[in-house]
C-alpha cells in the first residue's frame, strides 16, 4: 500500500488530490486490461483490426466511472443506461452472473454492438460496480449480411437478435440455450464464438481487478472517492465551460438523401447555449424530423453521446470524461425523432455513424460559430466502400466469409490550432480504428487491393486544413463478392468553419472489366463479378479558418507532397509556387494582399 | 580488460572490468557535437584514476562494448539521411496512412504524424506479387531505371525498397537491389525482406525506411569509433549493444543500423536478469531504470528477457514504428527531472514533462523554476547537497524548498515536507502504473518478482515502489547508476532470424515446418560460424508465431521441441499454444486448431564466463553518520547514513536510513531492511504485511 494510504482517513474524507490521481489511474488500468484482452484475442476484423469496441466500469448506481481509451461513440453515454436496464430487469443479481445486451431501446448504441455486462460484488454480496464490454460484431443475424442495414424499414426487417440485458452466464458458466440461439442465427458462428470468449475474458479480468482494488482500499472508501472523482470532474468541466463565450448558436448538418428520406436529405439541427457563469451547456435536439422507416435513426445512447463528442471536441481535452463532467451538459430530446429517443420497432441499425455524426458536426460547428478559438469544422461522413462489409464464398477455403474491411478512410476536420488528424474516420470514432494491412487482407479473404492514394486538391481548405479524400480500389480474387456500405457525404460534403472551405465528398463506382465506371448510390449494396472492382472515394474533412492565412511554408509543403496543386495553392491559399517548388514571395505577398 | 560504455542523454558511463574481475565505474558528460569525444573523455578519467596512461590502459583491452543513442537521436532530430522509398504501384501512402490508430481521442492539439519518408521521395514501381508468391505483374525494369535516374537527380543519400508480398517472394526486391547497385553506386539501400521479413507492409516498410536512413550516418560512426579507438591504442574487438539486448560487431551494425536504435536502454533488463539470479536466485524480476526524464521498465519471467514486436520511436501512433522486435522496455515520462504541478482543480500531477538536463531541477541552479522529483528528494533530506554525483554539482536546497512551497504546498494546503512526500507518492504511482501495465495487464502478479532498481535517481522511491507492488525484495546493483553499461559486460552476441511460412495444426504440413526450421537452422549456423574466437557457449531457441483461426494478432510460442515429429509433436505444439494464450488472456479455446504464420530462431553466443566482481571505487568521503530526513512515519528525524563501501554482508540496516555511493542514494524507508550481498549489490527486504 502506498505511504499516503497509511495515513488515517477520516470518516468524512477530505479532498485528496494524490489519492484521487492514484485511484483514477487504477480504474483506467482495469479498463485498459479489459481492452487489451479483447483486442489481442478478437477474431472479427471489426474488433481486432478496427478496435470497434469499448471497455468501461460503471458504479452500482449506474454512473460511468472509468473507460479505456475507446471509440467515443461507444462509451460516453450508453453503458450507464445498459447497466441500469440490467438492474431494473434483474433485481436479484448474483456473483457469477453475466448479461448480453444490444437493445437500442434499453441503452445500447445499436444492435451490432453486442455487450457483456458483469456485475461485481463485494465479499458480502453487495453489488458495487458493473464491468461492461461492448464490441461491434462481424454479424448479428440481420436479414442481409451487414451490420449496417440502411434500408431496414423497422427492427423486424433489420432482423438482428435483440438482447435487452439477457442473462448469458450463471455461476460463471454459459447458459447454453443462449449460446445455441446465437450460433443458429449469427453468420460465421465460430468467429462469433471466438469474439464472445474474448469478451467474457475481458469481463472476468475486470472482476478480478476490481476485487483487488476493493480489498486494498475498502469498498465504502472506494465509493466515497468515486464521488470525489465525479465532483472533481464536474469542477474541471465547469472551469472549461467558463472559458467559452456566453452565446447561443444554432447549426445544422445534413445527411444525404436516400430512398425514404426527405428529398433534401436528413437535416439535423442543434441549438447550443453556453452559460459560462454557472458552467452549463444546453443542447436542444428537438427541432428535428420524426423517425424514418429506415435503419439510420439514432438511438438515445448515440444521440446523447454524439452531442457530447461535439462538446468535448471543442473544449480543453484534459477534462475527464465521466458522469461528473457529463452532468454539465444538458440535453433536450424528444421521443419518436430521427435523433432523440426512438421507439420500438424503429430501426437504429446504423445509429453509431451516419446521422449521429451529423449531430456531432452540428454541435462543434455551432460552438465554432460563437468563437473561432473553439469548436471544429465538419468531420467527413462514413462509410465509403473502403469500409464496407464484404461477403461471399472463399474459393480457396470453400467456406463463406463475411467481415467488415477497413482499407482506409480520412475525414478529419480542421481545428482552431491544428490541421486535421487525417485518419479520424468519422466523428464518432476519433481516429481510434486501425487500418487494414493489404497483405493481411489478401491472406485472410479472397480480395485484391489495387490501390490506395490520397486525392490531390480534395482537402477542406483553411488556415488549418481538413483531411483530403482517400481513393481506394479493390475487388474479389477469383469469386463473386457482395459489398454493403451506407455512404453519406456525396451531396453534403464536410463544411468548413470560421472561413474554412468544404472538402471533397464521397463517391463509389463499380469498375467493370472493360474499365468503365458505374456510379453507385448512397446505400451501396452490390455484388461484383470476379472481374469487377470497386473504386471508392472517402469524404475529406472541412477546413478551419481563412485559407489565405495558412502559413506559407505549410502550403509549400502541401504542394511538394502532392496534396494540392499549384493552381489551388494560388487561387485558394494565395501562395505562388514556381516550377522547382520554391516560393515566389513577391507574388504571394501580392496575392494575399488582394 | 573489458570496457563497456553507454552514451546517454546527460552522461557517458564507463564500466571497466580488469582481468581479475574487479569492476570500476566512471562518468563523464556526454558531448553531443562529437559523442566519441565523450567516450574518450571518460576513458581518460578512468586512466587517470587508475594511474595509467590511457593508451596503455586501452592496450590491455580485449573487448570494447558500446551503447549509443546516436541512431535514435538522428531520427528524433531529423538529421538522418535523405532517403527515398520504392514501393509497389498503388501503395504510395503506406507510410502516410500507417496502420491508423490514435491515442487521446479528444486531444486535437497534436498534429498528424509526417511520413518517415515524404511522398515527394516515394516512387511507385510497376510490379505485383500475390499472397501465394505468384507474380501477377512482372517488374518493369525500364521504368525502375528511370526512377533510379530521378533519385540521382534528387541527390538521394539512401534508398528503402519495400514491395508487397516480398516476404513470400523477394525476387522483385532483389532485382531492384541489383539495379540500384548498378545505376546508383555508392548509395546504400535496404531491402525490406532482408531487414525485417514480416507480414504487414507498413511495419516492414517503416523498418526498411528507418534502416536505410541510418546507413550513411551509422556506417561512418561505427568506422570512426573503431578508428579513433585504434588510434587511442585499443586493439581488441569493438561490439555494439543492440535493441535486442545483445551485442553485434560494429561492422555488422553498420550494415543494419536499425538494430542500434534501442542500444542502451535494452541493456538494463540484461543486467537486471543477471543480478536477480546472482544476488537472490530469482528468475522473475522487474527491472526499472530511472533516468532524468524517463522510467524504463521490463519484466523478466522465468529468466527470459521480454520481447515486443511493435517498437515505436516516440509515442504510439504519433511516432514511427520500427517494425522490428526489440527487448520490451516500456518507457513512461517519470524520472528525477519530472515536473510536479497542481492544476486548476487542485489535482497534483508529476510528469511526463521533465526539466531535462537543461535547465534541470530547480536545485541544480541552472534556471529551473518548477519543482521536480529530485527537488522533492532534496527537500525531504534524502540527498546531500554538497556531494551529489560525487560532488560534481552542489545543490541549492533553499531554491528547491521555495519551489515546492509555492508551487505545490500552498495550493494543496500542505506542509512543505508533506508536499514533497506527495510528489514522491504521485511519481511512485506513475511508475507503479508502468509496471502494472507490463505485469498485471499480462496476468502476472508483481508480488512474485524481485524489483531491480537502476539509474541515478532510482533510490529516491524504489522502496516505495516495491512496497506498493508487494515485492518482498529489492536489489540495487553496485553498477546500478550505469545499469546499461553494466549490462554490456554480461551481454551475449545475439541475433534472430525469421521465416514466413503458413500451416495449421489440423492440416499440418510437415514439409513446410521442416523446411522453415531447416532454413532457420542454417542461417543460425552461419551466424555462429562467424562469431570469432571469444565464443564460450551458444544456444538456439525456436518459436512460432500464430493465432486461433480468424484471430488477427499473433502470439509467440516457444516450440516444445526443436523438431515437430508426427501427430504427438503437433499436439504438443497445440497445447503449448493453448497454455500461452490462457496465460496471457485468461481464456483458451480448447479443440480449436492453431494457425501458424511465422517461425523464428533466436541465437545467443556467450562471450564471458564467471561473475562480475565487486565495484572498487565506491567509497564516500563522509562527514557525518546521520542525515536529517523527513518520513511520514517519523516526521523530521536524524537517520543513519551508511556508505555502500562500509556495508558488510552480515550487517543489516533497518529503515529509516540512507545508503549512499558517489553515484547514487538509496532511501531505506521505515519498514524495510538493507543488506549487502556477495556481488556488492544492496538487497532491501520489505517487511510487514504489505510485502
Amino acid at each position: 500500500m502506498n505511504a499516503a494510504a497509511t495515513r488515517p482517513v477520516d470518516a468524512h474524507l477530505a479532498f485528496d488530490g494524490v489519492k484521487l490521481a492514484i485511484l483514477n489511474n487504477r480504474w483506467e488500468a482495469v479498463a485498459r486490461k479489459m481492452a487489451n484482452t479483447l483486442l489481442r484475442t478478437g477474431r472479427s476484423g471489426v474488433l481486432a483490426t478496427a478496435r470497434d469496441f469499448s471497455c468501461c466500469i460503471v458504479t452500482a448506481d449506474n454512473r460511468l466511472l472509468a473507460t479505456a481509451e475507446s471509440i467515443p461513440i461507444h462509451v460516453l453515454v450508453g453503458p450507464d443506461m445498459m447497466a441500469k436496464s440490467m438492474c431494473d430487469l434483474h433485481p436479484e443479481l448474483k456473483p457469477g452472473d453475466a448479461f448480453l445486451h444490444n437493445s437500442p431501446y434499453h441503452g445500447c448504441s445499436h444492435a451490432a454492438d453486442l455487450s457483456i455486462l458483469v456485475p461485481v460484488f463485494d465479499e458480502n454480496g453487495k453489488h458495487r460496480y458493473t464491468a461492461i464490454v461492448k464490441a461491434h460484431q462481424a454479424d448479428i443475424g440481420n436479414s442481409i449480411p451487414t451490420t449496417y442495414y440502411g434500408h431496414a424499414k423497422d427492427v423486424y426487417q433489420e432482423g438482428a437478435l435483440i438482447f435487452p440485458a439477457v442473462q448469458v452466464q450463471r455461476d460463471y458458466k454459459d447458459i447454453q440455450d443462449i449460446i445455441r440461439m446465437c450460433k443458429m442465427r449469427i453468420r460465421v458462428p465460430e468467429q462469433w464464438w471466438g469474439d464472445y470468449l474474448g469478451m467474457v475474458g475481458a469481463g472476468r479480468i475486470a472482476e478480478r481487478e476490481i476485487h483487488a482494488i476493493g480489498n486494498e482500499f475498502g469498498w465504502d472508501q472506494l465509493a466515497e472517492y468515486g464521488e470525489q472523482w465525479f465532483a472533481y470532474s464536474a469542477e474541471r468541466m465547469k472551469d472549461a465551460i467558463s472559458k467559452l463565450p456566453r452565446k447561443t448558436a444554432t447549426s445544422s448538418s445534413t445527411h444525404d438523401a436516400l430512398p425514404g428520406t426527405p428529398k433534401d436529405g436528413v437535416k439535423i439541427n442543434a441549438t447550443v447555449a453556453v452559460d459560462p457563469t454557472d458552467g452549463f451547456i444546453d443542447i436542444d435536439l428537438t427541432d428535428n424530423i420524426d423517425a424514418l422507416e429506415l435503419g439510420i435513426n439514432v438511438s438515445e445512447a448515440c444521440t446523447r453521446t454524439a452531442a457530447l463528442i461535439g462538446v468535448f471536441n471543442s473544449i480543453d481535452h484534459n477534462v475527464p470524461r465521466n458522469a461528473g463532467s457529463f452532468g454539465r451538459v444538458r440535453l433536450k430530446l424528444r421521443e419518436g425523432g430521427v435523433v432523440g429517443i426512438p421507439q420500438h420497432p424503429t430501426s437504429c441499425s446504423v445509429a453509431t455513424t451516419n446521422v449521429a455524426d451529423r449531430i456531432t458536426n452540428s454541435v462543434q460547428t455551432a460552438i465554432a460559430s460563437m468563437d473561432s478559438r473553439f469548436g471544429q469544422a465538419e468531420t467527413g461522413a462514413l462509410s465509403p466502400a473502403t469500409m464496407a462489409v464484404i461477403s461471399g464464398k472463399d474459393p480457396r477455403k470453400g467456406r463463406p466469409f463475411v467481415n467488415q474491411i477497413f482499407l482506409g478512410v480520412t475525414a478529419g476536420a480542421g481545428t482552431p490550432t491544428q490541421d486535421s488528424w487525417m485518419t479520424i474516420a468519422h466523428a464518432g470514432n476519433a481516429g481510434m480504428l486501425y487500418i487494414d494491412s493489404i497483405e493481411i487482407m489478401e491472406m485472410a479473404y479472397p480480395i485484391r487491393c489495387y490501390q490506395r492514394r490520397l486525392v490531390t486538391d480534395s482537402e477542406g481548405a483553411g488556415q488549418f486544413t481538413g483531411a483530403p479524400s482517400l481513393m481506394g480500389e479493390y475487388g474479389p480474387a477469383g469469386c463473386e463478392m457482395t459489398i454493403n456500405a451506407v455512404s453519406d457525404g456525396t451531396l453534403n460534403q464536410a463544411k468548413g468553419a470560421a472561413g474554412g472551405g468544404k472538402a471533397f465528398g464521397a463517391r463509389q463506382y463499380r469498375k467493370r472489366a472493360d474499365g468503365s465506371l458505374e456510379e453507385l448510390p448512397v446505400v451501396v449494396s452490390v455484388t461484383l463479378a470476379p472481374d469487377e472492382r470497386v473504386v471508392s472515394y472517402s469524404c475529406g474533412g472541412g477546413g478551419f479558418g481563412d485559407p489565405k492565412t495558412r502559413a506559407v511554408e505549410k502550403v509549400l509543403n502541401d504542394v511538394r507532397e502532392g496534396r494540392i496543386g499549384k493552381d489551388r495553392a494560388r487561387e485558394v491559399y494565395g501562395v505562388a509556387v514556381d516550377d522547382v517548388f520554391s516560393l515566389d514571395s513577391a507574388e504571394t505577398k501580392k496575392l494575399r494582399a488582394s | 580488460m573489458r570496457f563497456a560504455t553507454d552514451t546517454g542523454g546527460t552522461f557517458t558511463d564507463l564500466v571497466v572490468e580488469d582481468d581479475d574481475g574487479n569492476v570500476q565505474m566512471f562518468k563523464a558528460s556526454t558531448t553531443p557535437d562529437d559523442p566519441i569525444r565523450g567516450v574518450l573523455d571518460v576513458l581518460q578519467i578512468a586512466a587517470d584514476q587508475l594511474g595509467l596512461d590511457r593508451a596503455d590502459m586501452l592496450g590491455k583491452g580485449d573487448l570494447f562494448i558500446h551503447g549509443t543513442t546516436r541512431a535514435i537521436n538522428a531520427i528524433v532530430t531529423d538529421t538522418a539521411a535523405k532517403t527515398a522509398l520504392l514501393t509497389t504501384w498503388g501503395n504510395p501512402e503506406v507510410l502516410v496512412l500507417r496502420e491508423g490508430g490514435r491515442i487521446e481521442p479528444f486531444n486535437f492539439t497534436v498534429p498528424y504524424p509526417k511520413p518517415y519518408i515524404p511522398r515527394s521521395l516515394t516512387f511507385e514501381v510497376v510490379e505485383r506479387v500475390l499472397y501465394d508468391g505468384t507474380i501477377d505483374i512482372a517488374l518493369d525494369e525500364a521504368a525502375a531505371i528511370e526512377i533510379i535516374a530521378q533519385l540521382k537527380v534528387q541527390e538521394v543519400e539512401a534508398v528503402a525498397v519495400s514491395l508487397l508480398w516480398s516476404v513470400v517472394n523477394p525476387i522483385h526486391e532483389k532485382r531492384l537491389g541489383e539495379l540500384l547497385a548498378e545505376h546508383l553506386p555508392g548509395v546504400p539501400f535496404t531491402l525490406s525482406h532482408e531487414v525485417n521479413p514480416i507480414l504487414r507492409e507498413y511495419r516492414r516498410t517503416s523498418a526498411a525506411a528507418i534502416d536505410a536512413s541510418l546507413k550513411p550516418l551509422m556506417t561512418a560512426y561505427m568506422e570512426t569509433l573503431e578508428a579513433r579507438l585504434r588510434d587511442a591504442g585499443f586493439a581488441g574487438r569493438v561490439l555494439v549493444l543492440t535493441s535486442q539486448g545483445g551485442v553485434l560487431d560494429a561492422a555488422d551494425v553498420a550494415k543494419q543500423p536499425i538494430h542500434s536504435i534501442n542500444s542502451g536502454p535494452s541493456m538494463a533488463p540484461v543486467a537486471g536478469r543477471y543480478f536477480a539470479l546472482a544476488d537472490v536466485g530469482a528468475s522473475d524480476a522487474i527491472v526499472a531504470d530511472t533516468g532524468g526524464t524517463t522510467y524504463d521498465v521490463s519484466l523478466i519471467r522465468g529468466g527470459s528477457i521480454p520481447w515486443a514486436r511493435d517498437t515505436w520511436i516516440g509515442q504510439p501512433f504519433r511516432g514511427h514504428m520500427t517494425g522490428f522486435p526489440s527487448i520490451d522496455v516500456k518507457s513512461v515520462g517519470a524520472g528525477g527531472g519530472s515536473i510536479a504541478s497542481v492544476d486548476a482543480g487542485g489535482l497534483l500531477s508529476v510528469g511526463p514533462r521533465s526539466a531535462g538536463s537543461v535547465p534541470g531541477p530547480v536545485c541544480y541552479g541552472n534556471g529551473g523554476t518548477e519543482p521536480t522529483v529530485t527537488d522533492a528528494a532534496l527537500v525531504l533530506g534524502y540527498l546531500n547537497p554538497e556531494n551529489f554525483l560525487g560532488g560534481a554539482i552542489t545543490l541549492d536546497l533553499e531554491a528547491a524548498r521555495h519551489a515546492v512551497e509555492t508551487k505545490i504546498a500552498k495550493p494543496l494546503n500542505l506542509s512543505i515536507h508533506d508536499a514533497a512526500a506527495a510528489i514522491l507518492d504521485v511519481v511512485t504511482e506513475n511508475m507503479v502504473q508502468a509496471i502494472d501495465d507490463i505485469t498485471v495487464a499480462q496476468g502476472f502478479d508483481p508480488a512474485q518478482a524481485v524489483l531491480v532498481g537502476g539509474g541515478g535517481a532510482a533510490g529516491f522511491n524504489c522502496v516505495l515502489i516495491a512496497r506498493r507492488l508487494g515485492c518482498k525484495e529489492l536489489i540495487m546493483p553496485q553498477v546500478g547508476a550505469a545499469l546499461s553499461a553494466g549490462g554490456g559486460l554480461i551481454s551475449e552476441l545475439t541475433n534472430n532470424f525469421r521465416v514466413v511460412a503458413a500451416t495449421r495444426t489440423d492440416e499440418f504440413d510437415h514439409e513446410v515446418a521442416r523446411s522453415a526450421l531447416a532454413e532457420l537452422t542454417s542461417r543460425a549456423n552461419a551466424f555462429l560460424a562467424n562469431t570469432g574466437d571469444q565464443a564460450i557457449d551458444s544456444r538456439m531457441t525456436f518459436s512460432i508465431e500464430g493465432h486461433y483461426p480468424s484471430q488477427v494478432w499473433d502470439i509467440e510460442v516457444p516450440l516444445p521441441q526443436s523438431a515437430i515429429d508426427g501427430e504427438a509433436g503437433v499436439a504438443a505444439l497445440e497445447e503449448a499454444f493453448h497454455q500461452t494464450h490462457e496465460k496471457l488472456f485468461a481464456v483458451r479455446d480448447d479443440g480449436s486448431p492453431v494457425e501458424i504464420v511465422g517461425w523464428r530462431v533466436d541465437v545467443a553466443v556467450k562471450i564471458r564466463s564467471g561473475e562480475i566482481g565487486q565495484m572498487h571505487n565506491i567509497a564516500v568521503a563522509q562527514g557525518s553518520e546521520n542525515r536529517r530526513c523527513f518520513f511520514r512515519e517519523t516526521g523530521v528525524a536524524d537517520v543513519p547514513l551508511v556508505s555502500f563501501a562500509d556495508m558488510h554482508e552480515d550487517s543489516k540496516i533497518s529503515g529509516p536510513a540512507i545508503v549512499e555511493s558517489p553515484f547514487t542514494t538509496v532511501v531505506v524507508f521505515p519498514g524495510s531492511e538493507a543488506r549487502k550481498v556477495a556481488s556488492g549489490s544492496v538487497v532491501i527486504e520489505i517487511l510487514g504485511e504489505n510485502a
